[in-house]
């Protein structure tokens, strides 16, 4: 029953840097890490580094608002005409007489913030109930399986809609509500990762090393979930972004004073075939380039997480 | 006499598999002293992991376990799951057959010999660390610093069956298991193993048990050892007794196919026919294969142990018949 046929070797670069590592124990032909072939196989997905640069341009544009942006916020000029794009005002200015730049910034604030907090929080709850389910098994899996199933068969805008409505509609609650119905997927992954991997044998030799339960999977079975989990982490920030903005254009999300780019399109949703159909554009545009970005990311993670990728 | 380290006696473990209950284990007895190399031998299938995993309580739960499992005198079958924990791994520990598939391929291989310190002892991650580099220089790893900061699959099979001895003797055990440690090895990095081990014993009072399915292996580092057929042992002795003057018919076929060095040119003996997969025979499950059966008695009565000196036991109807040694 031990007698197991010699497995494969795990890849070629693998086997040579293991004996060169062996035969100059000294040399400077060190062997990469894994985190350095991660780092390598990133940088070369073209699409995932576009996604980085302009999500990074994002963040700190919208979270530098305060010296980047060309206005105050909400700042009124009650004398100046709504007009389009132009050099002073790059994004035009709004009916109220506001910089849309400035505004589009500041909104960005709010519905990048939901975005991220929503990611963690789903990530972090859905693992840890995914991991439970996988490792523990039996009833506890069954249990927590159909509980992600409920969640998942649940009218999610209409529950949403209520509860904004019973706990009001502030930019934590919206969070909550919304990290509350986005775990479900991690969890899935993570239980099925974690099926797979309580199988190998390090954790039979973990176990066999006196580790608790709870090491076993903190320190084992977890880390080895890593790439799964920040694919599905990175999906959700875009994911919940446009998730607030469908709960602000039906009226359920961020009120004003607050301004997200979600309640931006809402406003400027009136606006459209008249001479200010221009307002719909830049928050609607600003949804796709996070989006996009945030997806390209995942996908080059996804490539470059994956051990058989060749890239 | 003391209390040996560990006595394990009339150990049976069952499976309950879709096919009907099987009988991995039965009627199994030793005992192992402090300090010594036991070696069990057997081919796959012969129960020889499943009753190392009995004594570490690693066996599923699909497995019922049966007897008396003793260490320092304290009764293992049954006994509280945690109680259990503690001792896997600080009193008991046990070495893996593939180091490659037994490492966690994303932690550095330091970090993880430090787990199982820092699984059974409260210590600092500093003292870890030191600790750690001082195991893996006793286990012959040039470059220990260095090579704590690399991962498994940085190592070469040799090395990372050294790492995975480091981390068996972290905590100093009383009993070591090692389960086929230089089967996946080649010949000469199997020698520098076993020297580490030999090495190990002689710096601590570390009981080993050898798992192998390979005799030289034994012949090599074993004291006392213990010949595994379906689930049962067929022949216990020292080596000296059961290489030169083997009792059961099964040990003796085994020995005789063997390559020798000073034998004529002809073919290898061979023992002929399979062992038994699930279903064991009626009587002796050795008999369909023996060449000392007899129709009407080996395939009807189940031979028992019989100890014929301590620490000297055959389990055969016909052995006084066969006389020792052909």
């Amino acid at each position: 029953m031990s007698e197991a046929p010699p497995r494969p070797e795990p890849g070629v670069v693998d086997a040579v840097d293991a004996v060169v590592g062996d035969l100059l124990p000294t040399a400077e032909a060190v062997p990469r890490t894994q985190w350095q072939l991660f780092r390598r196989r990133f940088v070369r997905h073209r699409a995932a580094m576009a996604g980085t640069a302009v999500l990074l341009l994002l963040l700190v544009a919208c979270f530098g608002a305060d010296w980047i942006a060309p206005a105050e916020k909400g700042k009124q000029d009650l004398l100046a005409e709504p007009a389009g794009p132009s050099w002073d005002h790059p994004f035009g200015v709004d009916q109220l007489g506001r910089d849309y730049l400035t505004e589009v910034l500041y909104a960005g604030q709010v519905s990048l913030r939901i975005g991220l907090a929503v990611a963690v929080i789903s990530t972090v709850v859905g693992s840890i109930l995914g991991a439970l389910a996988g490792y523990a098994g039996g009833w506890v899996d069954s249990a927590l399986m159909r509980l992600t199933d409920l969640f998942l068969v649940i009218p999610q805008i209409a529950l949403l809609a209520i509860a904004l409505k019973r706990f009001g509609s502030s930019p934590l609650v919206i969070t909550l509500v919304l990290a509350a119905l986005f775990w479900m997927g991690v969890a899935r992954v993570v239980r099925s990762q974690v099926l797979v991997i309580k199988q190998r044998e390090f954790v039979e030799a973990a176990r066999a090393a006196g580790a608790s339960d709870l090491r076993i999977v903190a320190r084992h079975i977890l880390p080895n979930c890593i790439g799964p989990i920040t694919v599905n982490a990175t999906l959700a920030v875009a994911l919940a972004i446009v998730a607030e903005s469908t709960l602000s254009f039906l009226g359920f999300g961020v009120q004003r004073p607050d301004t997200s780019w979600g309640n931006m399109l809402t406003d400027a949703r009136g606006f459209v075939g008249t001479d200010l159909s221009f307002l719909i554009y830049s928050p609607g545009l600003m949804l796709l380039l996070v989006t996009l970005a945030i997806n390209f990311i995942g996908d080059g993670l996804r490539d470059a997480l994956d051990p058989q990728s060749t890239r | 006499m003391t209390a040996p380290l560990l006595e394990v006696r009339d150990l049976a473990v069952r499976f309950a598999t879709e096919h009907g209950p099987v009988q991995a284990v039965d009627d199994l007895t030793y005992r192992i002293e402090a300090g010594e190399t036991f070696g069990i031998v057997g081919e796959s299938g012969s129960g020889k992991t499943v009753s190392s995993l009995a004594v570490m309580g690693l066996l599923p739960s699909t497995a019922t376990v049966s007897g008396s499992i003793r260490f320092r005198g304290e009764e293992l079958v049954g006994a509280d799951p945690e109680e259990l924990r503690r001792l896997r791994g600080d009193r008991i520990a046990m070495v893996f057959q593939d180091a490659l598939t037994a490492l966690n391929p994303v932690m550095k291989v330091g970090l993880q010999v430090g787990e199982i310190i820092a699984a059974h002892h409260d210590t600092s991650a500093a003292d870890r660390r030191q600790r750690v580099v001082e195991l893996l220089d006793v286990v012959g790893i040039p470059n220990p610093e260095r090579r704590a900061e690399q991962y498994p699959h940085e190592f070469s099979g040799g090395m990372r069956q050294r790492a995975m001895i480091a981390m068996a003797i972290a905590n100093e055990p009383d009993l070591l298991i090692a389960d086929e440690p230089t089967t996946a090895l080649d010949v000469t990095v199997q020698a520098q193993v076993l020297e580490v081990f030999a090495r190990i014993q002689e710096r601590t009072d570390t009981a080993v048990t050898m798992i192998t399915h390979d005799l030289g292996v034994i012949a090599g580092v074993a004291d006392r050892v213990m010949v595994m057929y379906a689930g049962r042992d067929v022949e216990q002795g020292s080596v000296d007794e059961v290489f030169y003057a083997p009792r059961h018919p099964y040990t003796r076929g085994l020995l005789a196919s063997l390559p020798r060095l000073d034998g004529g040119g002809g073919r290898l003996e061979r023992i002929p026919g399979n062992p038994p997969s699930v279903v064991l025979p009626p009587g002796c499950a050795f008999s369909p294969r023996c060449g000392f059966a007899v129709a009407g008695r080996c395939d009807q009565e189940p031979p028992a142990r019989r100890e014929v000196a301590p620490g000297r036991s055959d389990r055969c109807l016909r052995v006084d018949e066969i006389g020792s040694v052909a």
